[in-house]
């Protein structure tokens, strides 16, 4: 039998290490630096939209648990296989691959904005990868020991500055300014988008549960535990910036967190933040490898990526996966283009599918409501569909918010509709010359259930081999 | 007082669990069997491409619980979540009704002899 090895704390700080992320940060100054305290409203909705899907995934997880690949396998025996390449592969695949390389620029650009050592941004970045990458090929005893250290350090850290900011203690000059600058309901939906990137990747607790003590209890209590301490954790910090920090000068700076650091602290604070931004592209990028050969294991066990993506190291880890990503993420910062402003925006882009990824989370539960009502379900989300659909509706009206600028979203939503384009494209043919299954048919549960078995893909190519042979008149 | 026979058969794997949460539910006792059987995959392993044309008996076990009528939903349900995996093969449930105990020891009878 599998050891069980993780525990609550291990599930926290593997949500909270992937949902707070350097660029979140960023976000955060930017959001608070135009409406003040007033941003923490939005905040709070965005936090409790996304407790809703996280839910819904809980949810997910213990109608099909210990699934490998999550979220791809629910949509497979949800809505079938061409809705699960198109969200999955196109929301976390491509998505993450580029979240992650800019997380590991922005590393770099932090470390020689302060110290200007002279070394290229991007060296940083390749070490930093290279040891991370090294620490998931060893195994997930190391992950978890990573994982621990620097999620609960970037927590303590966020916290004490900001109470030092509330206390008014800090060493920095303490000024008076209005705390709220929102004027009514319209900012607050305005900046519902930027918000929501402050709460994204609780899910990535799901392929580790077969990992986790007592999961029944630990996935959604942990989902939503992250949630909750980074939403308090992020109000602290806003509280404290209007104290230090003048909104406008949060708004324009490119590293808002930095700047909150120097006015609390001076350059001891800037040190600090700098740290708390290496502790979050650590975890970040650290899980984000981690959870991403976890999902082309599980997107390989479907049949939706080529099999050599299950393979195991000695240590139990998916290494073609874990140097997959790892390369990718290197080759983006070696060639200097995750340094450009054009991958910000593209992280904008990706959000969208990531938030359709969520719409279509909640859309399978209430599907699998409808399909298995009776199915034994460990952990079943209170309240009939009222919570999967306010997390439809709250995270489509997140969509329509992406940008407060205009142009800024017609021209997301034309890059994310060319993408989604080429991806349908990629679908259809997948489901017909590799899959050879309908495009809209949900696969039976059990059989996707049975997918996760590792003679599965063996069993049926045999199969497959010998009615080829038959075929051909026993040649 | 009413009395009922839950049956279950169920795979090898899930015996201490369910163990652990029948005594916590409050079962007064129960009888593991093992046995060999099939269901309607005619025994056929969930990863295979084809089904068995003939019968493929597999080790099962039978785990066998008297509860008092009321606690049958309760227990019921326990069990199912208790062997749910999602997976072919988690088992069936059959319950029926039981005239009467006697605890031969004794020779009490009813809800005497079941508790």
């Amino acid at each position: 039998m599998e050891e069980k090895k993780l525990g609550l704390m291990s599930v926290i700080s593997t949500g909270v290490g992937l949902i707070v992320a350097t660029s979140c940060l960023m976000s955060l100054g930017q959001g608070a630096g135009m409406l003040g305290v007033g941003f923490i409203i939005p905040m709070v909705i965005a936090c409790a939209i996304n407790i809703c899907t996280a839910l819904s995934m809980a949810e997910l997880n213990a109608l099909m648990p210990n699934l490998t690949g999550g979220l791809a396998q629910y949509t497979l025996a949800g809505m079938g296989p061409f809705v699960a390449i198109v969200t999955m592969v196109g929301g976390y695949l491509v998505c993450q691959s580029i979240a992650g390389s800019v997380e590991c620029a922005m590393f770099g650009n932090a470390i020689n904005t302060v110290f200007d050592t002279g070394i290229p941004s991007s060296v940083f970045c390749i070490i930093l990868l290279v040891v991370l990458i090294i620490a998931n090929l060893l195994g997930v005893d190391m992950f978890a020991k990573i994982q621990n250290f620097v999620v609960y350090g970037l927590i303590i850290s966020l916290v004490i500055m900001g109470i030092i900011g509330i206390a008014g203690i800090g060493t920095g000059e303490r000024i008076h300014q209005q705390m709220n600058l929102s004027t009514g309901v319209s900012d607050t939906f305005s900046l519902l988008g930027l918000a929501f990137f402050l709460f994204i990747g609780s899910e990535f607790v799901i392929p580790i549960s077969r990992n986790v003590k007592n999961e029944r209890r630990n996935i959604p209590l942990g989902m939503i535990l992250s949630l909750v301490i980074i939403c308090v954790m992020q109000i602290l910090i806003v509280i404290g910036m209007g104290h230090y920090t003048p909104w406008d000068e949060l708004a324009s700076s490119a590293s808002p967190h930095i700047l909150y650091g120097t006015s609390l602290l001076g350059k001891a604070g800037a040190l600090w933040m700098i740290l708390v931004s290496v502790f979050a592209v650590i975890s970040t990028v650290n899980s984000a490898i981690s959870f991403l050969s976890y999902m082309c294991a599980g997107m390989a066990k479907i049949n939706l990526l080529p099999s050599v993506f299950l393979k195991k190291n000695k240590r139990g880890a998916y290494y073609v996966g874990i140097l997959g990503i790892g390369a990718i993420m290197i080759i983006v910062n070696a060639t200097g283009l995750s340094t450009s402003d054009s991958l910000s925006f593209m992280i904008l882009v990706a959000i969208v599918f990531w938030m359709v990824s969520y719409v279509v989370s909640n859309i399978n539960v209430i599907i699998f409501r409808r399909k298995l009502p009776k199915a034994p379900r460990t952990f079943k989300v209170p309240g009939g569909i009222v919570i999967p659909v306010i997390g439809i509706i709250g995270n489509v009206i997140m969509i329509w918010n992406i940008s407060g600028d205009s142009a800024t979203r017609m021209m997301i939503y034309m890059i994310d509709g060319i993408i989604f384009a080429i991806l349908c494209v990629y679908a259809v043919l997948w489901c017909r010359y590799k899959l050879k299954r309908p495009m809209f048919k949900p696969v039976p549960m059990h059989e996707v259930m049975a997918m996760e078995h590792s003679l599965y893909l063996v069993a049926h190519k045999e199969v497959y081999v010998k009615e080829q042979i038959e075929l051909n008149g026993g040649n | 007082m009413g009395f009922s026979k839950i049956e279950v058969i169920t795979s090898m794997e899930k015996l201490s669990s369910l163990k652990e949460a029948l005594n916590k539910l409050g079962a007064s006792g129960i009888t593991v069997i093992q046995a060999l059987g099939c269901g309607v995959q005619k025994g056929t392993y969930e990863y295979e491409a084809r089904q068995n044309s003939q019968m493929e008996l597999l080790p099962k076990q039978m785990i066998i619980t008297i509860v008092e009528d009321e606690l049958v939903d309760k227990a019921v349900e326990t069990i199912k979540k208790e062997l749910y995996t999602g997976h072919i093969g988690d088992g069936k449930i059959f319950i029926s009704p039981v005239s009467n105990i006697i605890r031969v020891r004794t020779g009490e009878e009813g809800m005497d002899a079941l508790k």
